[in-house]
């Protein structure tokens, strides 16, 4: 309790979880408001197709949040000092407080976690509220087992994110990777023109927990799993890298 | 008490440490001495159990560094480096390492106080000189009141009375029976810290005893450095 409680302080005293905070909270209303702008006659008139998506791709774009998180949590213990003041790394610190390694680990994963789940539910919060501002009593309802798959799918991907540095112990590979794959151009909707494996792939099982999937023109975009499957892909995933993870982690010289 | 059994640390192909052995005894002030890349640095991190070793041990109070329950309140360390996020303040870094071992937030002011960085406490790390970064390094050691200190070149970059200050510090917190265990390569500052020296040089101990069985026939203990770490070293003193 002691070593969670002494991660979360450590990243509400990080500025740059400040940018994964706005990014989070904001980034999915936003885009839910220019959804619904873009939609709303569309939808009173009765004839929108994406009345089920409303909301719920500005979440799965504000998942972006979390993997700043995830990343920055790891990254910043490796952060090196100026060679004036001896290069040190927090990292140092960190394993003479808290000297058992999966111990320490497991808190940081448990604060990326408790983080994750509080800032996907101000998402959702501001999320709901944007659509209810646009579209008043057009608003579609939100049901409760997408939300839970959202809260899910946020807190996944922070602790893939969170796992992959700790094996690479620098942000910037899996921040650039991780971002651009969920903004620009995803690597597995790519893949998955090729073979159906990819629908196993961590992200693109994820999103399944809460997108619909209702295009019936487009093969790609149908529903591979159910969202309780989706979500047990995706968790496998999570539990893999958390474990190679540990296991590095637990080998590996901090000089090394 | 900190034991180093034989220690044996390689890297690849490179033999850092090649069977170390000493000891640091409560009640007095050990400096640890060597050249650089002599393997001062990797003893500690081991000791620290940041490191694995290769084979042997290093044990603080009879137990590996990792079986301690509550390390901070044992043995607090200040290694090269800030050990400090930069874009931390102060305050904050000691506040962290203090919700970790359980510790009131008073404590941290208290620390703050000892090593006298109230002042800039809530300023970001990334600002501090390298003397203000040693003091929140000794700040950090001192949170858990431990018995035993393990210091990485503590004077290094300190003005006079920075290094004045840890000189008389270490020295009661050994007179009242704690352990101190100080790498540096000032070797006059040393020599008025210090009871006991252990040195290395290429992986091993060329001279452990007290200072004066160190200092030996030689003037002083610079003299006796470079004469046991020239390529030409003679036996274990």
């Amino acid at each position: 309790m002691r070593a969670l409680n002494a991660e979360l302080s450590k990243l509400f005293s990080l500025p740059g979880i400040w940018l994964a905070f706005l990014i989070g909270a904001l980034a999915p209303a936003v885009i839910a408001a220019l959804d619904s702008i873009v939609e709303k006659e569309d939808i009173i008139a009765g004839v929108s197709t994406r009345l089920a998506e409303i909301g719920y791709s500005g979440l799965g774009f504000g998942v972006q949040g979390v993997i700043i998180l995830g990343v920055l949590s790891v990254s910043s213990e490796y952060l090196t000092e100026s060679s004036e003041s001896g290069g040190g790394q927090q990292i140092t610190t960190s394993l003479t407080v808290v000297p058992s390694r999966p111990h320490f680990l497991m808190a940081k994963a448990g604060a990326v976690t408790v983080t994750s789940i509080l800032l996907c539910m101000v998402a959702m919060m501001t999320t709901v509220s944007a659509t209810h501002l646009i579209l008043g009593e057009y608003a579609p309802a939100f049901e409760a087992s997408r939300l839970i798959g959202v809260v899910c799918y946020w807190t996944f991907t922070a602790l893939l994110a969170f796992g992959i540095t700790v094996l690479t112990k620098n942000g910037i590979i899996p921040l650039t990777v991780l971002i651009i794959n969920s903004s620009v151009i995803s690597f597995s909707f790519l893949l998955s023109k090729i073979t159906k494996l990819a629908f196993y792939l961590p992200d693109r099982a994820g999103i399944e927990m809460f997108m619909s999937f209702n295009d019936e023109s487009n093969a790609i975009f149908n529903r591979f799993h159910t969202p309780f499957t989706a979500g047990l892909v995706m968790l496998v995933w999570v539990a893999v890298f958390f474990i190679v993870a540990v296991i590095v982690f637990h080998r590996r010289d901090v000089a090394a | 008490m900190l034991t180093i059994n034989n220690l044996v640390k390689h890297r690849g192909t490179d033999k850092i440490l090649s069977g170390i052995s000493f000891k640091a005894r409560p009640g007095r002030v050990t400096g640890f001495l060597g050249p650089n890349g002599a393997g001062k640095s990797s003893t500690l991190r081991i000791l620290l159990g940041l490191d694995h070793a290769t084979s042997g041990s290093a044990l603080i109070n009879g137990k590996p560094f990792a079986e301690l329950h509550n390390p901070l309140t044992t043995v607090g360390a200040a290694l090269d480096g800030f050990g400090a996020h930069r874009m931390r303040t102060g305050r904050a870094h000691l506040r962290w390492i203090a919700r970790a071992a359980g510790l009131s937030r008073s404590r941290v002011e208290e620390v703050l106080e000892i090593v006298g960085l109230t002042n800039a406490a809530g300023k970001r790390v990334g600002s501090y000189s390298l003397g203000m970064g040693k003091r929140l390094g000794m700040a950090a050691a001192l949170l858990g009141d431990p018995q035993i200190l393990v210091l990485d070149e503590p004077v290094n970059g300190l003005d006079p009375e920075g290094i004045r200050w840890i000189r008389t510090f270490l020295r009661e917190r050994a007179q009242s029976g704690n352990t101190v265990l100080l790498s540096s390569h000032l070797m006059g500052e040393l020599a008025e810290t210090v009871d006991d020296v252990v040195i290395i040089h290429h992986g091993k101990v060329v001279a452990d005893g007290t200072l004066e069985e160190v200092i030996g026939n030689h003037s002083t203990l610079e003299e006796a450095f470079f004469a046991l770490t020239s390529e030409h070293a003679g036996d274990v003193v």
